[in-house]
């Protein structure tokens, strides 16, 4: 069977005559088989017949047939092959025009697949559901304090209790997080991350173990009797998923729970979680000054958000009340569960969603504009063909059809560079995306790339097929490609300045995340030497009661450390700059009593000697711990620089006497070796006690001796990082076998990760942002050429009356500055209108920062200028001659 | 001039005359056209494959002819050419300038038709 079509085509191609429309080469195929068939019947042999049905095809002069093929008249029967027609016919006019096909394709698949990319991330992480039962009832609850103009602090057990109670609520569970050390016989101890919760957390998450009963349905609230689950991950990983781990018991900080269940796969909640423990202690029995639980409670049916706040801000004015000392300025709020757990990366996602749509649009403009250029060359060829009696509809069929191969091609090549791209992605984000392991190109992903696909094709199918057709229909054949109509040259610039403008968008956008992210790098953190390691170790081998015996231990590791090759300084914290320590109310000795309800706050934290000068904080005033500072030594606190401006000012420092309300605090208090006064001995510079983007808070720092506990993150100093690790292993190995050592880092790569997600959004921004110049600067680069070409005889005419052309170039380059001013401006606009959105992926940096306009104007330019120096170049070299020559 | 390139110019002034003539009584596909032109001139007249067709898409243009597509049942579909109510007029005005230009080269050259 030959096939003729394509007998027909190469031949036409070969000769060319490559634009044969459909109708011509169907009935031509048609002959050839006829000729072919009736040689056959005269009884030639197949490869004669086939030469006879060729000679006939040959002698023709098929370039004749190109030009006076009147359009196709659909006939109602033939509706469906007349798209398909045409759009084989798009096909073949992209066969014709490789390059162009290929950058185009290019151009959309790259548009579509970064969309696909980011619109899969947006729908996996953001838009599906929490596998939770009814997810959207559910909110989480978060204390606020305006005197300390804090909106997300844990809350205190007591409190919860009563928030617990609201009929606004079908229930609410409350957890903490406490420090847990699995210790199996004959297995390496691990630090696991566990939360100590209310029984009823799964009951308000409506989730089950996938195997054990779980914590029992309607028991106590807490119980002596201990009883955990387990992850599905803990589970797979340490007891090779067998079921034989339900009942079994578990050492946990040295206390035996019973395992009760394993939670399905990827339960997590409430993010990175391994053990689930049954609280031991009753909630109501603390203190409503300690704050330090999270909560998730779920909406009752029938009551909204709006109405539950308003029961929450009731019951706080009331407990303000009721108990001013603990309770005054403290409120309580409630975010939905998915805000809470997306956190920072829904405004990312959205901000990046955003950005990756202006990014497709840039892309679709740029391929609208360079379809439209062709069209515009191809002009002459559709007044032809009107002449011919073609109608409007057929040349608009036959436009819409190239844009869809387009972008049909578009779609499959961003699809498959999507597919391959995702996997990479979601291995290598350096950042704990909360369920972005779960993102997947799914039905919805393939109906976004399929929506973006088919209004792709519309934009750059119609705008230069309404272009080309009208100009079709008010043009002559006479009139060459000079007379260019103004709509048309007004479209093109339109295209091309919308890029610029969008460009310049993304740009302001990606330098506004550089600068964020400079800010964030330039807060001052207190701790002079970046390259301290730092490292995490529980000690959970002594009874609660031995404080001593605890502090003896960490002395002992210290001691250890210190004699380590290669180690300088070693000391520990019971937390690490850019985290909170705990808050409790204090006074001093010699200033009047504040009323009992009044009694101001600070940040408690206990630290080591040597700590202070691990990791290179100032010293401003006194002294630091030392070796003598012991259990039964005067008690001595060290305060930072502004806990000493706001409420020691004007007196001397040191010498003054802290008395800390501490001890009453629950099992905090309990930790304090000795009473409750203790003497100001030293100020240090303040190291910063909160996130990047808060302020600092008044701190005072305990001697660990004095105020010991059991979980410290120990800091050394050593000769290089390799020597700090193996004195830290040496170090613990030695003093406290079956403890482990955790979370090992520099505070330089702590220090990043606080700033990994900001970090990350900008290298994504800006990647866009750089593809965005590049398209746009193609762009330009396609525009400028163009006009350039179209006025040779304009500018041939300029210098033979004595234009000089640098004079010319300086035209043709003050045009590209206009167009990258005139697109710099809308697209600081676009950024303006997004302020509110940007604000929360911003820091010390408002939407409107002139810095990073004038430095994405400065890059926009450039390109811009770079774009059109061909073009430039160009019209210098235009001979004079020329405008003598032509027609 | 040559006898071959006599026929030629004749064959482009009397294309379309031959083309309506043959559509007149029914409708045809461009092989049939070019088959019959070739059989019944005994193989004196014959078209390249492109200016056959060039040929009916311009007479489709002016009007002359309606193209329609048919299709049957296990084989190609084909374009069928049939005459309109312009190409009959057309038709008769041309056999009447034929006729008399024939008549003027018996006349004149001694040619007779055939």
């Amino acid at each position: 069977m030959i096939d003729w079509r394509a007998v027909v085509i190469r031949e036409a191609r070969a000769t060319g005559a490559p634009d044969l429309d459909d109708h011509t080469v169907e009935e031509l195929a048609a002959h050839l088989e006829d000729l072919y068939q009736a040689a056959r019947t005269r009884g030639a042999g197949d490869d004669a017949a086939r030469d006879d049905a060729l000679r006939a095809l040959r002698e023709s002069r098929l370039a004749a047939l190109t030009e006076s093929r009147p359009h196709f008249h659909p006939t109602p029967g033939l509706t469906r092959v007349s798209a398909w027609q045409s759009l084989r016919s798009g096909l073949r006019q992209f066969r014709a025009h490789r390059g162009f096909a290929v950058l185009a394709v290019l151009v959309l698949g790259l548009g579509t697949g970064a969309s696909a990319v980011v619109y899969t991330l947006v729908d996996g992480v953001i838009l599906r559901p929490l596998p939770y039962g009814e997810p959207d009832r559910l909110v989480s609850l978060w204390d606020t304090n305006v005197q300390r103009a804090v909106t997300h602090e844990p809350l205190s057990p007591v409190n919860f209790m009563d928030d617990r109670a609201l009929p606004v609520f079908t229930d609410a569970a409350a957890w903490w997080r406490p420090d847990v050390n699995l210790t199996d016989p004959g297995m390496d101890p691990v630090r696991v991350r566990a939360i100590e919760t209310g029984a009823n957390l799964f009951e308000v998450l409506r989730v089950r173990p996938q195997i054990g009963p779980g914590f029992p349905a309607g028991g106590p609230h807490f119980s002596g009797d201990l009883i955990a689950v387990i992850s599905d991950r803990l589970w797979r990983a340490r007891y090779d998923a067998k079921p034989g781990v339900i009942g079994r018991p578990l050492v946990f900080n040295g206390a035996s729970y019973t395992i009760v269940g394993v939670m399905p796969p990827r339960f997590d909640f409430p993010g990175e979680i391994d053990v689930w423990q049954r609280s031991r202690w009753d909630f109501r029995q603390h203190s409503r000054a300690a704050h330090f639980m999270e909560a998730v409670a779920r909406l009752a049916p029938g009551v909204g958000p709006e109405q539950a706040s308003a029961a929450l801000t009731t019951l706080a004015a009331r407990l303000e009340k009721d108990f001013p000392s603990t309770n005054r300025a403290w409120g309580i709020r409630l975010v939905p569960l998915l805000d809470e757990q997306l956190g920072y990366y829904r405004p990312a996602l959205i901000v990046l969603f955003g950005a990756v749509g202006l990014l497709m649009v840039i892309s679709c403009l740029n391929v609208a504009s360079l379809l439209l250029t062709r069209a515009l060359s191809r002009e002459r060829e559709m007044a032809v063909r009107t002449a011919l009696g073609a109608s409007p509809w057929h040349l608009l069929a036959q436009l819409l059809a190239e844009g869809m191969v387009l972008s049909l091609a578009g779609g499959a090549v961003g699809l498959v560079a999507a597919t391959i791209a995702l996997p990479m992605i979601v291995a290598h984000t350096p950042v704990p995306i909360p369920r972005l392991a779960e993102a997947a190109i799914n039905g919805r992903v393939l109906g976004f790339i399929f929506a973006s696909a088919t209004v792709t094709t519309l934009v750059f199918g119609l705008v230069p097929a309404l272009a080309t057709v009208r100009r079709t229909l008010t043009t002559d054949l006479k009139s060459g490609d000079r007379a260019v109509s103004r709509a048309s040259r007004t479209l093109y610039h339109a295209l091309v300045a919308g890029e610029v403008a969008l460009a310049g968008a993304l740009l302001v956008l990606s330098i506004l995340l550089v600068r964020t992210v400079q800010q964030m790098t330039e807060v001052p953190t207190g701790v002079g030497k970046p390259a301290v390691m730092t490292a995490s170790v529980q000690l959970s081998g002594r009874p609660n009661t031995d404080w001593a015996g605890v502090a003896a231990d960490h002395g002992a590791i210290l001691d250890r450390l210190r004699e380590q090759a290669g180690v300088r300084r070693a000391g520990a914290s019971n937390f690490l700059p850019l985290d909170a320590g705990w808050r409790g109310s204090f006074g001093i000795e010699g200033q009047p009593p504040a009323r009992e309800n009044e009694a101001p706050q600070a940040q408690h934290f206990s630290v080591t000697d040597g700590y202070f000068e691990s990791i290179g904080a100032r010293l401003v005033a006194g002294r630091f711990f030392t070796e003598r500072d012991t259990a039964t030594s005067t008690p001595v606190v060290v305060v930072n620089e502004l806990f000493a401006r706001r409420y020691l000012a004007g007196g001397q420092a040191t010498q003054a006497v802290f008395t800390t309300h501490m001890t009453g605090v629950g099992p905090l208090g309990r930790n304090l070796a000795t009473g409750g006064r203790f003497e100001i001995v030293g100020v240090v510079a303040d190291v910063k006690n909160m996130p990047i983007a808060q302020a600092n808070e008044p701190a005072v720092f305990f001697d660990a001796r004095q105020f010991p506990f059991r979980a410290m993150f120990l800091t050394v100093e050593a000769t290089d990082a390799p020597a700090a690790v193996a004195a830290l292993r040496e170090a613990l190995r030695a003093v406290a076998p079956g403890i482990p050592l955790t979370d090992v880092q520099t505070w330089d790569q702590r220090f990043r990760a606080r700033t990994a997600e900001p970090r990350m959004l900008m290298t994504v921004l800006l990647f866009f942002g750089g593809l965005a110049a590049i398209l746009a600067a193609l762009g330009v680069y396609g525009l400028f050429s163009w006009m350039v070409a179209l006025r040779r005889r304009e500018l041939a005419i300029r210098l033979t009356l004595g234009a000089r052309p640098a004079t010319i170039g300086i035209l043709v380059l003050r045009h590209g500055a206009l167009l990258a001013a005139s697109g710099l401006a809308v697209g600081w606009i676009l950024v303006r209108a997004s302020e509110r959105a940007l604000s929360r992926v911003l820091f010390e940096v408002s939407a409107g920062d002139v810095a990073a306009l004038a430095t994405a104007g400065a890059l926009l330019l450039a390109a811009s200028l770079g774009a059109c120096v061909p073009a430039a170049i160009r019209a210098m070299r235009v001979s004079p001659v020329e405008g003598l020559r032509a027609e | 001039m040559s006898p071959r390139t006599a026929i030629d110019e004749a064959k482009k002034g009397s294309a379309e005359i031959l083309i309506l003539a043959l559509v007149e009584r029914r409708s045809l596909h461009g092989y049939e056209i070019g088959r019959q032109i070739e059989d019944q001139s005994g193989g004196t007249l014959r078209f390249t494959l492109a200016s056959l067709y060039a040929t009916l898409y311009r007479m489709e243009d002016r009007g002359w002819l309606r193209s329609r597509w048919v299709e049957k049942p296990g084989q190609r579909r084909r374009c069928h050419y049939r005459i309109t109510e312009a190409g009959r007029k057309v038709l008769a005005a041309q056999r009447a300038d034929w006729s008399r230009f024939i008549a003027a080269l018996g006349l004149v050259a001694g040619v007779k038709p055939a």
